[in-house]
């Protein structure tokens, strides 16, 4: 069952008056239940649009084409307004940077914590889930520490602690490895697959890290504003990765 | 705690802000304070008024008072709806007065029991006894709880008015108003005083037992003190002024406009500095915590989360800001009033109403500016705002 589908997906972003870019220019995506797929592409591809669309951080627009359609687990959420789609946000997905974007002024624990505020948990309940969220990405005696304590992969490891805090039904991650080494980069991407196999999360990763790519189920290629390969293999290679696997 | 450790990200910057909204807080509290207290004498005196009618020749707060005759009590008891009438006795303590605020110290006498049980404006004896008939030719003195303290003196000491020493039979409690800096003697004492305070010339050719500063008249019940008025006035003519509550009101309500006025003033100005600084202070900040809106957007926080966020830390600006002000301003109105009461000049009334209304306020002005910020913040495109560097 497709988790995440959209039709008809587009957007224009207006730089200037008369300088206007073409991001996405009617895209059709499905994404699996407990897939963990990768979208890939060269700048300018219209990668990070379509995950920003797919994360509900922004709406496709409705004009100057076929109606968008945008279903989140058969419902369609296209043309929700800001305030639905911040809620469906905050119980329902979870979302990694690149930079990591954790508030520096405030503790592992609590960066974790925001998740759960904001999903309408009480503290108390919040306390406890933050840290079981560190302690299964490795962190459980760090929750006191500020980021700026932390390694940058102790950081996005945080980070994915906060995605997960809400056992959201997916995951968007944006250039999770971008700024980490080859062995952290691997580090958190066996915590995606890890919770991916475990509690059957859906990962959506924007990436241009051919390596990240082979290590998800699928990848999506996309290339001025279009998506040029759905990234569908064949029973035989399906057959061959679950072999390895 | 967490809005405490985001204002302590900018010390310096917070530190101007709350130093500018407590200076305004602080001028507020004094001004305030010193509104109070000369509110609480108009009010003192809008009460003692009510009701009667004074009549005396010249002015008593231009200093000029001249002597009227017992005589004229007479003729003024005789005028229909008179219900009371009774000669009162006012003279300076002091002919060099001093540099006062409020009501210069007063040498005050009357007959006991002369209103009649019409009086309404009762003061309570905070020690000792008033004075009766009985003290009619003795030297005793009942005093005003400001000047008892500038005097140092209790029940049964001795005090010298005029250069004469009267013994202390009472003190008043404290009225926030005329009275506490004024001393009640027998209406007979007041006259000698009066007589002797007058040239030699003068003295020679006036019976002290028959004069008065001052006649208060009570109307009977029913009786409208304007109409009483009207007719005193016709009766004695024009060189005798007679105040009714409506003159009084009428005279020091223009006075205690001009001093709204200034207060007013002075909180606009406190609101406007502290205000427009406070916007600056939080539109500083939300621009430099772009990024970190945008995070907590994208992870779920509605737009009125962020904007509560940045409004609370506005507020506890003020806050924080109204509680130092408030603090150094009663420090400042407590050491004033302690330097002040040695001479008799008690400036500074701070009351709850006023301290919780600095609080407030200020607590509000920080909430208002920063809904300017805050609604910008909560507008921010989440994916724009993560991008900021």
């Amino acid at each position: 069952m497709a988790i995440l589908e959209g039709r008809n997906l587009r957007k224009t972003y207006r730089l200037s008056r008369r300088n206007t870019v073409e991001a996405l220019k009617g895209v059709e995506v499905s994404i699996e239940q407990g897939e963990m797929v990768a979208i890939m592409g060269p700048s300018g591809s219209g990668k990070s649009t379509l995950m920003h669309i797919l994360g509900l951080l922004h709406a496709p627009d409705p004009n100057h084409g076929p109606t968008p359609e945008l279903y989140l687990g058969g419902e369609n959420v296209a043309t929700l307004s800001d305030n639905a789609r911040t809620r469906l946000r905050a119980r329902r997905m979870g979302f990694v940077f690149q930079d990591f974007n954790l508030v520096p002024t405030l503790t592992a624990a609590e960066n974790v914590m925001l998740a759960c505020d904001y999903a309408g948990i009480k503290a108390k309940q919040a306390r406890a889930a933050a840290l079981e969220a560190l302690a299964l990405v490795g962190l459980g005696e760090r929750g006191d520490h500020k980021p700026a304590e932390l390694s940058g992969g102790e950081q996005q490891r945080v980070a994915i602690a906060r995605a997960l805090v809400n056992k959201p039904e997916i995951i968007l991650a944006d250039e999770p490895t971008g700024n980490l080494d080859s062995d952290r980069s691997a580090e958190v991407l066996a915590l995606f697959r890890q919770f991916n196999r475990e509690q059957g999360q859906t990962i959506v990763l924007v990436t241009h890290d051919s390596e990240v790519g082979e290590a998800c189920d699928r990848v999506i290629k996309m290339r001025d504003g279009w998506i040029r390969d759905q990234g569908y293999r064949t029973a035989a290679q399906v057959g061959a990765t679950e072999a390895v696997a | 705690m967490r809005l405490v450790r985001d204002l302590g990200r900018r010390k310096l910057r917070s530190g101007l802000t709350i130093t500018g909204i407590a200076v305004g807080i602080m001028a507020l509290v004094v001004f305030g304070s010193m509104a109070n207290k000369m509110n609480a004498l108009i009010s003192g005196g809008s009460k003692y008024y009510a009701n009667k009618a004074v009549v005396s020749v010249g002015s008593m707060y231009s200093g000029n008072i001249q002597p009227l005759s017992l005589g004229d009590v007479k003729r003024v008891e005789g005028v229909e709806g008179v219900g009371a009438a009774t000669p009162t006795l006012d003279m300076l303590l002091s002919d060099t007065g001093g540099a006062n605020m409020g009501t210069p110290e007063m040498i005050t006498a009357d007959i006991p029991g002369g209103d009649k049980g019409y009086e309404t404006f009762k003061i309570d004896l905070a020690q000792g006894r008033k004075l009766t008939t009985a003290d009619a030719h003795s030297k005793v003195t009942v005093l005003g709880s400001d000047l008892a303290r500038r005097l140092n003196s209790n029940v049964g000491d001795k005090v010298t008015l005029r250069d004469v020493e009267f013994t202390v039979v009472g003190i008043w409690a404290p009225t926030l108003t005329a009275p506490d800096k004024d001393a009640y003697v027998p209406l007979e004492a007041a006259q000698e005083l009066f007589v002797k305070s007058l040239p030699p010339l003068i003295q020679a050719n006036i019976n002290p037992a028959v004069i008065a500063t001052g006649i208060v008249v009570y109307p009977k019940a029913g009786v409208d003190p304007e109409v009483l008025k009207t007719r005193l006035q016709a009766l004695l003519g024009k060189d005798y002024t007679i105040m009714t509550g409506k003159d009084f009101d009428a005279m020091l309500g223009t006075f205690s406009a001009i001093f709204s006025m200034v207060l007013t003033g002075i909180a606009m100005l406190s609101l406007l500095v502290g205000g427009l600084s406070t916007i600056n202070t939080m539109a500083m900040s939300v621009a430099e915590r772009t990024r970190e809106i945008g995070i907590k957007r994208a992870i779920g926080a509605s737009r009125w989360r962020i904007q509560r966020e940045i409004v609370l830390e506005s507020a506890a600006i003020g806050l924080i800001a109204g509680l130092i002000g408030l603090g150094i301003g009663a420090a400042m109105t407590m050491l004033f009033n302690d330097l002040g009461r040695a001479s008799g000049n008690v400036l500074f009334d701070l009351t709850l109403g006023t301290a919780l209304t600095a609080i407030g306020f200020s607590t509000g002005l920080g909430a208002v500016a920063g809904f300017v910020p805050a609604w910008g913040a909560s507008r921010l495109d989440p994916v724009t705002a993560l991008r900021y560097e």
